[in-house]
């Protein structure tokens, strides 16, 4: 049995549960992080020395890093659809997915912090409105990348760049920023509520 | 034929040739960026839409981001050294690539390097200088207990692991700032200056972007 650890409100649980959902695989997720189990503990640092979730256990050991994980499960179990084997075809997928680790993630985080978190210490108006607009820019490639593509992020058919993108979506809808017109984004999100696995982790209440 | 788009001197794209070095690959280098430009030409927005280097094209395969290009090259030229088929051998090497990118560079390369040493010192953000490079320090410590009953980071063999979190130790290393004592990084860093292609390819002078944010 497939062990989860994380809390399931986490962006980063939610693409490994999101992923589980889409192949079909059963698992015990636990409790970990702000809120619940401290993932400071020796019992946790054991498992990922970063202190960060989500974490998983198979019979094939520990893994951590949620990108990681989603491209582990979806190897594993076969799903060529969701991760093709195919180098050329591979990396179509996996630059999305790294895009969304490095420069999506970090152009929302003040923003996010700010208005959604609502961390006193990231309370300056300059940085919140530049974040908005790095983000919002992002927001313009995917725009053009789907308007590209005409459906999802890396071709006509749904990926793990999806997981990763989807959730990124939903936590841009979601934070109170002046939106840019993204009709294309927008029409995407709704796209990926024919998901149940997009319903019951992504587009869930939870920005 | 490999051709590989960035300067010589760009941290993402030393990534690539260090490992272009590593699996002797045929290649043409072409600079782009910083002062060589070009990022903004519609024949090379068209084939990263971000502007970024690096940018790979392999016989009409274009590829973008750093560590996909790694894998990329892997997958297609390194089956059985730095490619696995199996998912779970692979995952050993990706959690530390993806932990590189997303915890050890913004916080190394952008908050250090660009904070402290390319940043003119009258515009230095003193504060948050001094918290990044705490942070790089228990970076350096939790990688020392890592390589602690290990000679290299994915385990027995040099491997993907090694390569974006490797890069950082030259700069890391050759700046004057604080850091801790961690005798088996400094092995681990020992073992990649051995290596032809760390030499070649990472082993670069930096000083000229000492105190200087454009280039």
């Amino acid at each position: 049995m497939l062990r989860i650890l994380g809390k399931a409100s986490s962006i980063n649980v939610r693409k490994v549960l999101w992923t589980c959902a889409e192949i079909g695989v059963h698992y015990e997720r636990e409790d970990w992080g702000s809120g619940f189990a401290s993932t400071r503990t020796a019992e946790f640092l054991a498992l990922n020395p970063n202190g960060l979730v989500p974490v998983i256990e198979d019979e094939a050991g520990v893994l951590w890093e949620s990108n990681t994980i989603c491209r582990y499960l979806a190897g594993k179990h076969g799903r060529d659809d969701l991760l093709p084997t195919a180098p050329r075809e591979r990396a179509l997928v996996e630059r999305w997915m790294d895009w969304q680790a490095t420069d999506l993630n970090a152009s929302w985080r003040y923003a996010f912090v700010a208005l959604v978190r609502q961390d006193p210490v990231f309370a300056d108006p300059a940085q919140i409105s530049a974040s908005a607009r790095a983000w919002n820019a992002n927001m313009g490639i995917l725009e053009r990348q789907l308007a590209a593509t005409g459906g999802y992020a890396v071709g006509e058919t749904f990926t793990l760049a999806d997981v990763v993108l989807g959730l990124s979506v939903n936590r841009w809808v979601m934070t109170p920023i002046d939106h840019a017109d993204c009709p294309t984004v927008t029409a995407y999100y709704e796209r990926l509520c024919e998901r149940p696995g997009f319903r019951e982790h992504g587009r869930n209440g939870i920005p | 034929m490999l051709t590989i788009w960035g300067r010589r001197d760009a941290f993402n794209v030393q990534k690539v040739m260090w490992l272009v070095g590593e699996l002797e690959l045929a290649h043409k280098h072409t600079p782009a960026g910083g002062s060589a430009g070009g990022l903004d030409d519609p024949a090379f927005l068209a084939m990263n839409p971000h502007g970024r280097v690096p940018v790979i094209d392999d016989g009409g395969t274009v590829v973008w981001e750093s560590h996909t290009i790694l894998r990329y090259l892997s997958a297609r030229y390194g089956v059985g050294t730095f490619w696995s088929d199996d998912p779970a051998a692979r995952s050993r090497a990706e959690r530390w690539m993806d932990w590189s990118a997303t915890t050890l560079q913004p916080d190394f390369l952008t908050g250090v390097f660009w904070g402290f040493y390319r940043t003119p010192e009258a515009q230095r953000d003193g504060p948050a200088v001094t918290d990044k490079i705490a942070r790089c320090a228990r970076h350096m410590e939790l990688l020392d207990r890592e390589l602690a009953d290990r000679p290299y980071l994915g385990g027995d063999t040099f491997g993907l692991a090694d390569i974006p979190a490797g890069l950082n130790l030259f700069r890391y290393f050759g700046i004057p700032i604080e850091r801790p004592s961690v005798p088996n990084v400094e092995a681990w860093y020992q073992r990649l200056r051995e290596r032809p292609p760390y030499r070649e390819h990472v082993m670069l002078p930096f000083d000229h972007l000492f105190g200087r944010l454009a280039f």
